[in-house]
This record gives structure tokens, C-alpha cells and sequence, in this order.
């Protein structure tokens, strides 16, 4: 064990908790302000995933594919809101669970049938596939590096708008109580669309900067999904800073759980049986995680004020 | 009281009676391969009953139940790699074991409620998962390969042994639930769900009720999936995924959850549609044929839009009178 592969995994870790705190970002507020169980979430990654790998191959060019993108999914995410999302709103969480279960299988098989159920590759461009020395004799991938950057500036741009703007400020009232920031006769559907085509922007540009490393795939958006859940218990149902910071501790903790605990059980283990229990005991530290959270506080760690 | 229950959950009756009869059905016809099919019907529609218990009497949605189905195979499983074969042992076994981790899962979660409360269930059913999953001795991800198990007395190998193992089991299930929502415990249960706070100010503890019911459900589900392996004769992970908490969550909603019945129908139009969707786009669109969730996706949607409690419900208040459709 080298502190070199350790800093490597942290980076690796910070890069798969930047991408869930983009898909978790809106899926918070969601959850939050529209008190809304969206399973299909992990759709939004998919769609996004889908769209710009899609046109990165017809086009040959990467960042046309991710330009044409992100309005792809802001459209579906609108589109989505307008025609089912609202009208379920009022109902309760176990409506909300199935129905958006629903939309999860549509969405999954309407991607088979178009693109066949094999996964889709598209490469990043050759400027983006070289590697960075982030410590002398420590290389690491430039197009990691841009993930994190990225998601590092989306976040940033997610807070100042938030906490800064007037519309921000409309949406934290939302958070903390919907009804009384209706009353006050700010137009809470309008808002409410918004948000649910932001937050899936988001998840989109997720699926779009993960497309390269991961497959592309049908139903590639569930396990992400289910973990973005964690990251926002953890956080806070509606906190934007909570799911940031829940997401970067997730995506740490799951990275170097899957590299440290195969190491430690090898040393009273043998080898395979370690290889098997290592990664497996690595993505069950999360729930552990998640739960021990619940079990001391039980609505996350940084719940929004009022709620 | 038999006379009672049986005027009171008609539609039970029915469908247990249909199905006491079934294999006559495919003996005649020669449809050997249906049996199968129903026997997932019910296993799947009796774990669905359980967890209607919390989900659709007690009004916590766990996301989680799955795992108890899962801890139930493995206990048979388990059981039968050391050698144990003895199924009424197994289900003890899985019974008891999911009654403790009930108790332990349910006394933790219970202290949240809402969506946190979807989430640490979902938390809890993931974490055993991935403890089975990192079970190498056990065939991790691969599962495990067993035989049916022994019911003394009962050779499962005997054609039709294990379908009347199954039903008679459900009918039993089924009775216990006719009797237990009943119950005074069953009333405050019910009570519990539409308003805690009045259940409390009558100096009941709601906690204490609630986690009862959980571990009843728990067990419940342990009992099925305890079946469910000497069913499949194999035991893997993917029996306790997370879609299939979503399965038996959508079985409960699509079948009615205030019923009793309500999960068995579920299961039968779940399952049937997942047998008969694709032979029928077979015949529509022969293109999609493999892709028949595309049509039960929006199918989901529309029961949630359109069909108020579920298909029991909507069947239900078609039959009774308007008079009667008014209190409900």
C-alpha cells in the first residue's frame, strides 16, 4: 500500500462524489420543496448519458455531443414535469414510488429499442485522454481531473445561485415550507417545473461526463440513483450544501472501501475469499453509514431550516 | 367466526378456491409449465400480504421487504449446505430469524418516518444484499445450488407436492391475516395509520404496535422466501435486489392495499402480465416483443392516475351500491 495508490483513490473518490452530488443536487430539492419520491431519477443520467454518446459518435466530436446534450435533457425533464410529474404531486409517497417505478421501465425499454441492448462506447476526445502528474510521479487522467473541475464549478454555480439570486431565495423558502411561500404569491408550479428541469440537466451532464469511463447502458441511471438517495438521507432532504457534502464522504468512502478492504481482509483472509468480501463489505459500509446517520439523526445531517 | 370471514373476505375465498383447483385446470389442458407460474403467483402474492401488514394496514412503505424474502431462502439454503435438509426445521429457522431481524430492523427504522423511513428500510435491505453478496462460502454473487427441501411425509419431487405445500401454506397465511386485522391489534394498527397522534393520546404506545406488525410482516415474508428456494432450488442475491422491494411494493398498490385480497390480485395481474405481455406484442408488434416493459411502465402510471385503490378498488366500487361507495 503506497501513499501514491492512496492519493489516487482519493482523487478517484472525489470524482464519483462530485457525479453523485450532480445527480443528487436536484433530486434534494425535488424531494425537498415538491415533497416528491422521483425514482426515475437515474433515467435523467441515462438519457443524458445517451444523448451525448449518441451524438458524439455521429458527429465525431465530443463536446458537440455534450453541447447538444444538455438541452436534450433540460427538454426532457420539462417535458416529463408537464405531462405526469404534476399531476402526482398531491398523491402519496407510495403512489409517487410506483408511478415513477413505471417511468423507470419505460424509459429503460424506449433506450433498448432504439439503441439495441448492448452498451454504447464513445470515446473523449485524444486532448482530454492524457494524463496529469498531480504530484511529482503521481499521473493522473486529465478527463478525472475535468469531472471533478466541472462538477466542482456546477456546485459552486448551484450555491451562489441558491444562496444569491431572487429565485434562489424563492426556492429556499420552498424548501422549508411550500405552502407558506405559495401564500405569499410566489408561482410555486412554475418554480417547481424549473427545478425539476435543472435538477435533471444535471443529472443528465452526470451521465454525460461518466458515458467515456462507464458503460452506456440501459438501466445504467439505478445504481446511481440509489445512492444519490443515500447521499441526500445523509445530507438532508433539501439541503443543497448537505448533498454536497454527504456526496463527496459517499464517494470516498465507497472508492478506497473498495481498494483498502480487499488489502485488509487479504492479510487474514485468503486471497479470493477477500476479493469477493472486500468490495461487497465496501458498497454495505454506505447503508451502514447511512443508517447510523438516521438512527442519531433522523432527519439527516444538515436539515433545512424550518423543515 | 369461520362463517364470519368467509362472508366478510369474499373475494379471498374465491381466489383461494380457483386456486385449489388450478392443477386440475392444467392437467386437462396439459399445461404443466402454468403450475409453475402460479406457484410464483403465490409465493410472490404471500410475501405481498406481508408486507401489506406495515404497507397497506400500518402505513409505513418499507422499501426493504425484499430482504426478508432473502433471509428466509438463505436460511434454507444455508440449513441444507450443512447438511440440515428437514424443510419444517428451515422454516422454523427462517421464521425465527426474520423475526429477530424485524425486531431489530423495525426498532431502528421506526424512529423515522416518511421518506426517511422508505430510505433506511431500502438502507437496511441493501446492506444485506451486499452481506450475501461478500458471502464467498455461500456462492457470493452466484448463489447457491439446493435441492427442494424434505417435508417429512411430503416428497416435493412428487408432481403437484410442492404447489399444495405452497397453497396450503397461503391459505393459512391468508387466515391468520383475516383474523389479525380484525384484532384489536389490527384495528389500532389501522388506526395508527390514519392519525398517530389520537392513537397516542388514548395512552397506546403506537411504536409498540408498529414494530409488531413489522416483525409479523417480516416473518411473513421469511416464510415465503423460505419456499421460494426449494421453488427455485437455487439461492442468490438477486432474490433480496432492490427491485423487487419495488415488485412487491407495486403488486400491493396495483392489487388494492386496504384489502386483505388485495396483494394476491396483485400478483396474479403482475405476474400473468409479465407471462403475457410478450406473447401478445408477439403477435402486435413482433419488433418489440422483448421489450414488454415499455407497455407495463405507462400501464404502472395509469393504475396510480387513474385507478383510486388499486384494482380491488376499482372492481369493488363498481359492485356495491352507490349508498355504500359514499362511507368509504
Amino acid at each position: 500500500m503506497t501513499a501514491t495508490l492512496l492519493l489516487e483513490q482519493v482523487f478517484n473518490g472525489l470524482q464519483a462524489g462530485i457525479t453523485l452530488f450532480l445527480i443528487a443536487a436536484g433530486l434534494t430539492l425535488i424531494l425537498g420543496i415538491m415533497d416528491f419520491v422521483f425514482l426515475a431519477h437515474g433515467s435523467q443520467v441515462m438519457i443524458g448519458a445517451y444523448a451525448a454518446s449518441a451524438v458524439t459518435i455521429a458527429t465525431n466530436n465530443f463536446y458537440l455531443g455534450i453541447l447538444a446534450a444538455i438541452p436534450i435533457t433540460f427538454f426532457c425533464g420539462y417535458l416529463l414535469e408537464w405531462l405526469i410529474i404534476r399531476h402526482l404531486y398531491r398523491r402519496d409517497h407510495m403512489d409517487q414510488v410506483l408511478a415513477t417505478f413505471g417511468l423507470i421501465l419505460f424509459f429503460n425499454e424506449v433506450i433498448r429499442i432504439t439503441f439495441g441492448p448492448a452498451a454504447l462506447f464513445s470515446n473523449f476526445p485524444p486532448s482530454l485522454a492524457g494524463f496529469i502528474e498531480i504530484l511529482p510521479d503521481t499521473p493522473y487522467p486529465v478527463f478525472r481531473i475535468l469531472i471533478i473541475l466541472v462538477g466542482l464549478v456546477c456546485a459552486v454555480a448551484i450555491h451562489l445561485f441558491v444562496s444569491r439570486t431572487r429565485v434562489g431565495a424563492m426556492v429556499r423558502a420552498g424548501a422549508s415550507n411550500p405552502e407558506m411561500t405559495a401564500a405569499l404569491g410566489i408561482n410555486i408550479k412554475i418554480l417547481f417545473r424549473f427545478i425539476f428541469a435543472a435538477g435533471a440537466t444535471f443529472a443528465g451532464l452526470a451521465g454525460m461526463m461518466i458515458g467515456p469511463l462507464t458503460s452506456v447502458e440501459p438501466g445504467m441511471g439505478e445504481p446511481l440513483l440509489i445512492l444519490s438517495l443515500v447521499v441526500i438521507i445523509i445530507g438532508g432532504i433539501g439541503s443543497v450544501r448537505g448533498a454536497f457534502i454527504a456526496a463527496i464522504i459517499i464517494g470516498l468512502v465507497d472508492t478506497i472501501g473498495r481498494v483498502m478492504l480487499p488489502m485488509l481482509f487479504r492479510t487474514f483472509m485468503s486471497g479470493p475469499t477477500a476479493d469477493t468480501a472486500g468490495p461487497a463489505l465496501a458498497s454495505m459500509s454506505v447503508y451502514i453509514l447511512m443508517a447510523v446517520v438516521l438512527v442519531f439523526k433522523p432527519t439527516g445531517l444538515f436539515p433545512p431550516k424550518g423543515a | 367466526m369461520i362463517l364470519d370471514l368467509l362472508k366478510k373476505f369474499t373475494t379471498l375465498w374465491v381466489i383461494l378456491f380457483l386456486l385449489a383447483l388450478f392443477p386440475i385446470f392444467t392437467a386437462a389442458f396439459d399445461l404443466p409449465f402454468w403450475n409453475d407460474v402460479v406457484m410464483r403467483i403465490m409465493l410472490l402474492g404471500m410475501a405481498a400480504m406481508g408486507l401489506n401488514i406495515v404497507f397497506g394496514f400500518g402505513g409505513m412503505v418499507s422499501f426493504g421487504h425484499a430482504a426478508f424474502m432473502g433471509i428466509g431462502a438463505y436460511c434454507a439454503g444455508i440449513s441444507q449446505y450443512y447438511g440440515m435438509d428437514n424443510g419444517w426445521y428451515q422454516l422454523l429457522i427462517s421464521m425465527v430469524t426474520c423475526g429477530i431481524l424485524g425486531l431489530v430492523i423495525g426498532f431502528l427504522a421506526l424512529r423515522t418516518t416518511g421518506i426517511y423511513f422508505i430510505m433506511i428500510t431500502l438502507a437496511f435491505a441493501q446492506m444485506l444484499y451486499f452481506f450475501f453478496v461478500s458471502l464467498e462460502q455461500f456462492g457470493g454473487d452466484d448463489g447457491l445450488i439446493m435441492d427442494r427441501s424434505d417435508f417429512i411425509f411430503i416428497d416435493l419431487y412428487e408432481p403437484l407436492r410442492l404447489y399444495y405445500l405452497i397453497f396450503f401454506t397461503l391459505v393459512f397465511v391468508s387466515i391468520v391475516l383475516m383474523l389479525l386485522i380484525r384484532s384489536r391489534f389490527g384495528v389500532i394498527l389501522q388506526a395508527i395509520k390514519s392519525n398517530e397522534n389520537r392513537v397516542e393520546a388514548m395512552g397506546l404506545n403506537p411504536l409498540k404496535f408498529k414494530i409488531t406488525g413489522y416483525v409479523i410482516s417480516a416473518v411473513i415474508c421469511g416464510v415465503s422466501g423460505c419456499l421460494f428456494a426449494s421453488w427455485q432450488e437455487f439461492v442468490s442475491p438477486d432474490i433480496m435486489h432492490w427491485t423487487r422491494s419495488g415488485d412487491l411494493m407495486i403488486i400491493i398498490i396495483l392489487g388494492g392495499l386496504t384489502y386483505v385480497a388485495g396483494p394476491l390480485v396483485g400478483a396474479i395481474v403482475f405476474l400473468l402480465l409479465e407471462e403475457l405481455l410478450p406473447d401478445l406484442l408477439h403477435v402486435v408488434f413482433p419488433s418489440i416483443a422483448e421489450n414488454w416493459m415499455i407497455i407495463f411502465g405507462p400501464l404502472l402510471i395509469a393504475v396510480v392516475l387513474f385507478g383510486k385503490g388499486g384494482l380491488m378498488g376499482v372492481v369493488g366500487n363498481r359492485l356495491t351500491r352507490p349508498a355504500a361507495r359514499k362511507d368509504q
